[in-house]
């Protein structure tokens, strides 16, 4: 069932295997076209980071992994089955974590309401629950309600509730985006290795391009006004990765200067 | 922070205390005939021959009966409906206008229709109560159930829940403000029809009490009704402020 681990990472998926496969991906929402034409594989256990910039479909693209947007032209397939809805494989990480929790559940409420969903019995919970705030680093905070945690432990706690799906994928919209670098670098570390653990698929939209290099094997960069795939680098630096090593790593500064690059010839 | 909060009870219970004691020098004084007026002692002696003595806790419990039934069924009905009606679009723009007509129509000119309708029973009363007090939580749903945050339904199709898991696990507890202060104005809502009902079909209950005490110049039975009329009112909105913050503590944890 699990993927062992991001070694086995195939540069080159074949398509056969892929885990979420966009097939010349179009939408037009409201008579506009908003992404025309994305054609893209994820592989299992792959860490695929979306990049562009603002208006290039990067969010939109993410949505239509999950299931919430059905393409206008072309396909999106999940292990080869074409998706017409989300599917529980599928975890989304939404970046505003106050609106995607449930205010009135603790901590340990949230994560219920993902386990009660999936029919886990009642008596099973309790101790999945503490093993999944446990793994996320929330520890002793179960009975704390979401509005009493900073930005940092809501976004853990967001997560920790995608875990509980047993997520194959797990869909990452700007999950850090609103957090300040200390509790971003953080997060990307803990993120890792939570995924490494868990060998979850990993799609991660971020505005960051160092967040990008840092977390993915690949990096796949969007063009705007339609959103569509002007670049694909991969990521060829060491794992486990390190926040000063890999930051300092030649082939991170070649990446980051060419998506920087990139993503000023797209404006 | 504490002796702060026993300061303000002290000071309540002393202007009462005040007020109870004005009445007993205006009632002295005759400044207004007793026969219209008792005193305190008198209206106290009332209430107490009536429940020992009298059929005054048959009235009280009849008054609470009228107005239980009829703001619970208000409750259920007005969640319900309204769960429905805020859950579409459609819905809402089919039914809202007619709300709209309804809404304002003031209960009292009901009453003469639900009468002929359903004759002087315990019916009409249950109907009368149930239509006046229905509105605060109706609107209130609808308003709850349209304003629930759109992210938490994408939570919700993303874990695959049912539509009756969404109701009852997201857009009921998101709601549950707007509802819960709806049933707090609707239980005033309830008391008064509960008496005005009992007054008009004469109904086992105090409004019917008070109304029969008065015409027969019994003041201080007037008086004892009127006492516990309030008290019902103060208590059951003491009991429907602590159920609220009990069902809301996520909300103090906000502030």
């Amino acid at each position: 069932m699990a993927e062992p681990a991001l070694a086995l990472v195939q540069s080159s998926p074949s398509p056969a295997r892929a885990q979420i496969a966009f097939d010349n991906v179009a939408l037009t929402l409201g008579g506009k076209a908003i992404i025309d034409t994305i054609s893209l594989e994820v592989a299992p256990g792959e860490i695929l980071c979306v990049v562009g910039a603002s208006g290039c479909g990067k969010t939109t693209a993410l949505r239509l992994a999950a299931g919430l947007y059905e393409p206008t032209g072309g396909s999106v397939r999940f292990e080869g089955e074409p998706m017409r809805a989300p599917r529980r494989e599928i975890a989304v990480v939404f970046q505003d974590y106050g609106k995607a929790l449930l205010p009135w559940r603790s901590a340990a409420g949230n994560i219920s309401l993902a386990l009660e969903t999936i029919g886990m019995p009642a008596q099973q919970r309790e101790a999945r629950i503490t093993e999944l705030l446990a793994k996320v680093g929330l520890a002793g905070h179960a009975a704390k309600y979401p509005t009493e945690m900073s930005g940092g432990m809501q976004q853990r706690l967001q997560i920790a509730r995608c875990l509980a799906q047993d997520p194959k994928v797990l869909l990452m919209d700007e999950p850090f985006g609103a957090l300040d670098a200390m509790t971003r670098q953080g997060l990307q570390d803990e993120m890792l290795a939570l995924v490494a653990s868990t060998g979850a698929t990993v799609v991660f939209v971020t505005h960051d391009l160092e967040e990008a290099i840092y977390l993915g094997d690949r990096v796949v960069g969007l063009l705007p006004h339609p959103g569509r795939v002007g670049l694909e680098l991969t990521v060829d630096l060491p794992r486990p990765r390190d926040q000063l090593a890999t930051r300092e790593h030649p082939e991170f500064l070649r990446l980051r200067r060419a998506l920087f690059d990139f993503i000023k010839a797209s404006e | 922070m504490r002796w702060s909060v026993i300061g303000w009870r002290l000071a309540s219970f002393v202007v009462a205390a005040g007020l109870i004691a004005l009445w007993q020098v205006a009632a002295d004084q005759r400044l207004v005939s007793p026969v219209f007026l008792p005193g305190p002692d008198r209206a106290w002696a009332s209430l107490m021959r009536g429940f020992t003595s009298g059929d005054l806790l048959a009235k009280l419990m009849g008054t609470l009966t009228h107005m239980a039934y009829g703001w619970l069924l208000a409750s259920i009905g007005g969640v319900a409906l309204g769960a429905m009606i805020g859950s579409s679009k459609a819905m809402r723009s089919y039914v809202a206008p007619t709300l709209e007509l309804l809404r304002p129509l003031p209960v009292s000119a009901i009453i003469p229709v639900a009468i002929a309708a359903l004759g002087l029973s315990q019916g009409m009363a249950l109907f009368v109560i149930a239509f006046g007090s229905v509105w605060p939580m109706l609107l209130g749903t609808i308003h709850g159930f349209a304003a629930v945050e759109p992210r938490l339904y994408e939570v919700a199709r993303v874990l695959h829940m049912s539509r009756l898991a969404v109701i009852l696990k997201i857009a009921l507890p998101s709601a549950a403000p707007d509802i819960l202060a709806g049933m707090r104005l609707s239980l005033t809502v309830a008391l008064i029809l509960a008496v005005v009902c009992e007054m008009l079909a004469g109904l086992d209950g105090l409004g019917q009490w008070v109304l029969l005490s008065a015409r027969a110049f019994r003041s201080a039975d007037l008086f004892a009704g009127v006492m516990l009329l309030g008290l019902i009112g103060y208590v059951t909105a003491l009991a429907m402020g602590a159920a609220e913050s009990r069902l809301l503590r996520w909300q103090a944890a906000r502030r």
